[in-house]
């Protein structure tokens, strides 16, 4: 290609960029970078931060003594324990991934491991959502099984219906806000890697 | 990091800085983006510097973390709308003997390469550079025989666009 071979003589000749200073360079060093793997790690420690806080703090106990389902204590205390280790497995997870991202790596295998890195987060909000949902469902039945109030109610077939419907009205507004609010954070973030990530393993198909 | 760390860094990428500028002037279109990613190149280039042993020299060492930043770690969009600027598309050209023809198809010609995506961007920029389909496919992380094949295509592509 004629007109190729033009520009690589006038590529590898001219280089008429003003040239820096190694003052400009270091200048440089010291601003703020804003590349996605930091705004994914920043984005990643609220969530982890913002899940964990409203999982450990939530005061289950008086909840339950207050509802007369103090033998349901043990239990909770049970998934308080599972709800450290999957945290604490998840943060060793995220930060090995998050290790392994480098610059200095092949593209794909850089898009790879971003993508992998974001993958952890995603799952560790996903098992907060599925928990949240159970939480849901159980303190519904428990209210059911336990609460003189509600068990009379529970007879009543058009009550209970309209109370199942307004928790999963409920629910469903949830994931709604929940999900839009990720598509916008990560949709905006992501998508020039995806597209790009998408474009290198087109390649090799 | 110590100050002859940074020290050394700093003469290595002056002296070295037009490989930046050349990613530079692929992926963007007007001379604050062109500043804006060089600066974003700089600093990833200096956080992944304790690691360059010299088993390399520095230049090919840094178009890679260069041109990784540039398409994957970079956070605003770089893509060139399709109908580019003709004055924007040729920004820092500057012909040492000047060639009317030759200026005008050098034009048409950045130009096209600005109407291109990003991986393909990258692999003229290697070609450009004069780099063999081993180094290509290594840095990109593909086969080298897809890195031929698409390197072909991107040949077309750019013909098509020249001469639609």
């Amino acid at each position: 290609m004629e007109e190729l071979d033009l520009l690589k003589k006038d590529w590898n000749k001219n280089n008429p960029f003003p040239q820096l200073q190694e003052m400009d360079i270091y200048k440089m060093l010291h601003k703020k970078s804003s590349s996605i793997v930091k705004w994914i790690l920043i984005i990643s420690i609220l969530e982890v931060t913002l899940w964990t806080a409203i999982s450990f703090c939530f005061n289950t106990d008086e909840y339950l003594i207050k509802n007369h389902s103090e033998f349901m204590i043990p239990y909770f205390k049970v998934l308080t324990v599972v709800n450290f280790i999957v945290t604490a497995v998840f943060i060793y997870l995220f930060y090995k991934n998050y290790r392994t991202i480098s610059a200095t790596n092949a593209t794909k295998k850089l898009m790879a491991d971003i993508v992998r890195t974001r993958r952890t987060v995603k799952y560790y909000v996903g098992y907060n959502l599925g928990m949240m949902v159970l939480s849901a469902i159980s303190g519904f039945v428990m209210a059911i099984m336990v609460n003189p109030k509600i068990q009379e109610l529970s007879h009543n077939t058009k009550a209970m219906v309209i109370a199942i419907v307004i928790m999963i009205v409920f629910l469903l507004i949830f994931f709604g806000v929940a999900a839009l609010f990720y598509y916008l954070i990560y949709g905006t973030l992501m998508k020039r890697l995806y597209r790009n990530y998408n474009e290198l393993k087109k390649i090799d198909l | 990091m110590s100050d002859s760390l940074e020290k050394s860094f700093v003469k290595q990428l002056t002296d070295n800085q037009n490989i930046v500028h050349k990613i530079c002037r692929l992926y963007t279109n007007n001379e604050d983006a062109h500043n804006d990613l060089f600066q974003e190149i700089t600093i990833q280039l200096w956080k992944a510097f304790p690691k360059f042993r010299g088993e390399a020299k520095f230049s090919t060492w840094a178009y890679r973390v260069a041109l990784n930043t540039a398409i994957t770690l970079y956070r605003k969009n770089t893509r060139t709308v399709a109908t580019v600027d003709f004055e924007k598309a040729s920004y820092f050209i500057k012909q040492e003997d000047y060639n009317p023809e030759e200026e005008e198809q050098l034009k048409l010609m950045y130009q096209a390469i600005h109407q291109l995506n990003d991986i393909e961007k990258a692999l003229i920029f290697m070609y450009l550079e004069d780099k063999d389909y081993t180094e290509i496919s290594e840095t990109l992380g593909i086969s080298e025989v897809n890195a031929r094949v698409k390197m072909n295509r991107i040949k077309g592509k750019l013909k098509k666009i020249l001469n639609p």
